[in-house]
């Protein structure tokens, strides 16, 4: 038997929380240590777990561990790991060490409860990325759910409570659909296993059930995308969060909605996910809607943490887009150029998940940064602040322009690969897609850009201000070394990727 | 099916009713200690006596694992018995734990107290094999008297008397009604053994229906106030509410489970699902109490400030759900109901537990008094965090393998609108228990001081959260063992 990586990587956070669990409150510093320590070290292991995939050269399941784990009910332990999901359990590793450590130095309210919850919620995602089985993923799904509602309630901003309990019953009531579907499915299909239940086609000509069972899949995971209209509690959970809170929420508990649409939904129901793109268009409207609309109202936020937080509503609909553009290709996937096509969309999603981790991540931390100097997040007040902190405007420029999507930055190719399947298969929702893109170089360069960096200082007020502690600049660095490395190379992501994609797509009926 | 008695020894027979003449030994036992120690103000050995005695019933009824027989004509000893009577005995020696330091500070009366218990526990343990309705109903009001004199145990309260009373006038009132439903069964088919109405219903052949389902119906409203079914539930928070705290957790679990296990035994062999056009009408009967108690249990839950009528209705709800996997009345209903009732009684003992920790201190049941308790005792809120979540169904508890065995049955039966029901009900549910997480954790405290735990209560707390976890992640091993009294009801 092979060493089980994936198991010890899966937890490694929870040994390091139970870890800090027992060292004694007052010993603050220790519980930093260690809890940073533990986050880096589940960074390593899945960056070790990536290249094992990478080097591989095999495009399926690999590193699979599977044990019984309720027999009595056929609930399986089964993890395994491919192209789509290595890079996320890294980005998951990384956002977290980048908090852990970013913590250390920012947080000082209830350490111990703090760290505690976020290496619990880090075995959440990472379990939601490795698991194969439906109860086994349902179980992380929802693990991940009481430590982020917990810390955006106890360490979170003024409408701390309502945001918390927002966030927990939008997600629960997701949840318990989807609970009632894969309890549907295992008695269609016989199992729970993931894989299996794809090739088995749950509810395959049945169509009110199968449309049905995907719909409360659907739901479950549109809700945490967020697509519109289910996107409402996500202002508020982001906005109100503390700053490593927001950037996990963004950074990663988003990926979690997009990942399960691309593992799940789309394996189990293609034929749903098609008739509900091209035939009756509500998934292509939602995302469509997203992008314009989260774009939109970005235009007219003038709280800083709420633009970011609307942003990720439009740039998550990228995501959504480039499903539906796949989506639309099934059934034509026998022709070479369609399959191509169709996993370019899923390509710029899977690449549009993770640069939006690491994009959205960096600019949560940078709204944080200046929140913490300056008490204020509203836009109106600030101005000329490119002189007084030029360390942070530069910072701020590029992980800025890589949102917007600039070439040579990480946040293009997603988009790129987006559109090329989108004018293909959808080209109406290309072009009101577009203007998403329009909108949001627009709120960047206009709104963030101009109202905090350009015009005239106001000396009197923001004269004091600081530029980057070291500390903070070591948090910002690794994630804008990726936004340029992917921006100028994108290879090495994009063909994990593509390998696990494809294998996707070549398993559809 | 058999109805002859297999014969016997006395020993044999002393033998299989080992687990319940423990507990009345031990029941003698404590109450000669009180008498003797009758001078003395501290009667600490009586609680330690008392969980030697559950403690002995219990190794008994493990030692009986695997027996397969009937005793005296009216009790059967069967898995689904051991089960029932394991439940029960580490519920009680749960609430034993609880009741230490809080019965000494409220009453004098502390032998009267542990022997109640002990009886009440037989009380259940032989309601848990009992295949007679004479049996039935002895034992059930055997436990019904134990539970008035324990909700009324303190005198000088007027709220506890008043519980006591009220809990007293509706039970008897509809214990008659049960009554008379036995005696329509009786009269239709001269008997009182569940296997024998049965064939004499089958016999009976078309139009039994129309005699035997009110029959069934006013039986069942005996049941349902058993296990606080609505509409039979409104004795329950006032009650709950008026109870000595140790008592409103006993009473949580303790009739439930007696209830249930009642329940089970009765529909599944006097209307066996075999039995077509009767079957269909019994079922949709609890498909419907089901729905309304989960729902009406939950609604009303909203609105409560005080700890202990929140957790009552709440257990109202948690009633309505465990009828779900009654109403599926498959192999998977059965584990389902009994997998939920374990996990509930871990759960909600564990949530009693930490409420007792608060009122030995504060005093207080109000939830805005909770505020802050994260940080004044870390440990006891934490407990407290993970029942509330077992209760609603999150995962990695206990209480979320109930529900997916729950809802599956459903399911499987072809009752996915139930399940559904049962799902929205969970995220009602969360709206009134994240009052008190939200009380816990996100309100600053007003006052530091620590709350110290007694450490039979901390053994308490601790007990049920790692039950309450272990069910969560490793659920197989209980599984398994309840899988097998399930069966009981099916084989052949």
């Amino acid at each position: 038997m092979n060493f089980p990586i994936l198991t010890v990587t899966l937890f490694t956070p929870l040994v390091g929380a139970l870890l800090v669990l027992i060292i004694p409150r007052e010993d603050v510093k220790t519980i930093r240590r260690v809890g940073t320590a533990f986050a880096f070290l589940s960074l390593i292991l899945s960056a070790i777990v990536w290249l094992n995939v990478a080097q591989s050269g095999s495009s399926g399941i690999q590193l699979e561990e599977s044990y019984a784990w309720i027999p009595a009910f056929d609930i399986w332990y089964h993890v395994g790991v491919d192209g789509l999901s290595a890079p996320l359990v890294f980005l998951t590793g990384l956002l977290t060490t980048l908090v852990t450590f970013y913590s250390s130095y920012a947080v000082d309210v209830r350490v111990k409860e703090y760290y505690f919850l976020f290496l619990l919620l880090e075995m959440g995602m990472v379990g939601v990325f490795l698991s194969l089985d439906l109860v086994l993923f349902y179980v992380f799904w929802e693990i991940g759910l009481v430590p982020m509602f917990l810390l955006i309630g106890v360490w979170g901003g003024e409408r701390r409570l309502y945001a918390a309990i927002k966030f927990f019953l939008y997600t629960l009531v997701g949840s318990v659909a989807m609970l009632l579907a894969i309890i549907g499915v295992y008695f269609q299909t016989g199992t729970f296993d993931i894989l299996e239940v794809a090739a088995a086609q749950p509810f395959a000509g049945n169509f009110t059930w199968a449309s049905i069972a995907f719909w409360a899949f659907f739901v479950a995971f549109a809700i945490k995308v967020p697509a519109f209209p289910f996107h409402t509690w996500l202002p508020d959970a982001h906005t109100e969060a503390p700053t490593s809170g927001s950037v996990i929420l963004a950074g990663v508990l988003l990926k979690l909605g997009a990942y399960g649409l691309m593992r799940i939904a789309l394996p189990f129901f293609p034929e749903q996910f098609r008739y509900f793109v091209v035939d009756v268009p509500i998934i292509p409207v939602m995302a469509v809607l997203s992008i314009a609309y989260g774009a939109m109202v970005c235009m007219a936020q003038w709280d800083l943490k709420r633009l970011v937080a609307y942003s990720s509503v439009a740039h998550m609909g990228y995501v959504t887009l480039g499903l539906c553009a796949a989506a639309a290709g099934f059934g034509a996937l026998g022709d070479p150029t369609n399959l191509s096509a169709a996993a370019s969309g899923l390509n710029g999603a899977a690449f549009q998940m993770f640069a939006h981790g690491i994009i959205t991540g960096g600019m949560f931390f940078l709204v944080g940064m200046i929140y913490d100097r300056a008490h204020t997040r509203d836009l109106k007040v600030f101005g000329g602040l490119g002189k007084q902190v030029p360390y942070y405007y530069g910072i701020m420029l590029v992980t800025g322009f890589a949102s917007l999507g600039l070439p040579g930055l990480a946040g293009f190719w997603s988009e790129f690969f987006v559109f090329r399947a989108t004018i293909r298969f959808i080209p109406v929702a290309a072009f009101i897609g577009v203007l998403g893109v329009v909108f949001t170089a627009a709120y960047i360069l206009w709104k963030v850009v101009q109202n905090l960096f350009l015009g005239d200082l106001n000396e009197e007020k923001w004269g004091k201000l600081t530029d980057l502690t070291w500390w903070e600049k070591a948090t910002m660095w690794p994630l804008v070394v990726i936004m340029v490395a992917l921006g100028f190379y994108p290879a090495p992501l994009l063909n994990s990727f593509n390998a696990a994609v494809t294998t996707i797509l070549q398993a559809l009926p | 099916m058999e109805f002859g008695e297999p014969t016997l020894t006395l020993g044999q027979t002393l033998w299989l009713l080992s687990p319940e003449l423990l507990l009345v030994l031990s029941a003698l036992i404590v109450m000669a200690l009180d008498a003797i120690q009758l001078g003395r103000e501290d009667k600490r050995s009586l609680p330690y006596v008392t969980l030697a005695g559950l403690a002995a019933s219990l190794i008994a009824t493990i030692t009986l694992w695997g027996c397969n027989t009937r005793v005296l004509f009216v009790l059967s000893c069967d898995p689904f018995a051991l089960v029932v009577k394991a439940v029960a005995l580490v519920a009680v020696g749960l609430v034993v734990l609880m009741s230490d330091v809080y019965i000494r500070a409220h009453s004098r009366f502390q032998g009267e107290f542990y022997a109640l218990l002990l009886f009440a526990t037989m009380a259940i343990s032989l309601l848990g094999g009992a295949t007679n309705l004479v049996m039935i109903f002895l034992a059930f009001d055997f436990l019904s008297i134990a539970s008035y004199l324990l909700t009324g145990f303190l005198r000088g309260d007027p709220r506890s008397a008043e519980a006591g009373m009220k809990y007293f006038l509706y039970g008897a009132a509809l214990s008659a009604v049960m009554l008379y439903g036995m005696s329509w069964f009786y009269g239709l088919t001269g008997s009182t053994d569940l296997s024998a109405i049965a064939s004499g219903l089958l016999e009976m052949g078309g139009p039994v229906r129309l005699v035997a389902l009110p029959a069934l119906i006013l039986m069942a409203t005996g049941f349902a106030f058993k296990i606080g079914a609505v509409p039979f539930h409104q004795w329950a928070p006032d009650a709950y509410e008026g109870a000595p705290t140790p008592v409103t957790a006993f009473l949580s679990v303790g009739p439930k489970v007696a209830g249930f296990a009642v329940i089970m035994r009765v529909f599944m062999t006097l209307v066996p699902v075999s039995f077509v056009d009767l079957t269909m009408d019994w079922r949709s009967l609890l498909m419907a109490i089901a729905v309304v108690t989960m729902t009406v249990g939950n609604l009303v839950a909203l609105w409560q400030n005080n700890v202990k009528r929140l957790l009552a209705y709440s257990s109202i709800a948690q009633a309505g759900y465990v009828l779900i996997g009654v109403a599926a009345a498959s192999p998977r209903g059965v584990t389902a109901v009994f997998l939920y009732l374990a996990a509930y009684v871990l759960t909600n003992l564990g949530a009693f537990a930490a409420v007792i920790t608060f009122s030995n201190q504060t005093g207080s049941y109000m939830i805005e008094d909770y505020a802050g308790l994260g940080q004044r005792a870390p440990a006891v809120a934490l407990v407290l965090i993970v029942c509330l979540l077992s209760l609603t169904g999150i995962p990695p508890t206990a209480g979320f393998m109930g529900k997916l065995w729950l809802f599956s049955a459903a399911i499987e039966g072809g009752l996915t609108w139930l399940a559904v029901i049962g799902v929205i009900n969970g995220v009602i549910s969360l709206s009134y228990y994240w009052k008190i997480m939200r009380a816990m954790y996100l309100v600053e405290p007003e006052t530091e001081e620590s709350l110290p735990t007694s450490p039979a209560l901390g053994v308490a707390l601790v007990v049920t959260v790692i039950g309450v976890l272990l069910i969560g992640v490793f659920p197989a091993p209980v599984v398994s063992v309840i899988e097998t009294a399930a069966q009981a009801f099916f084989a052949g």
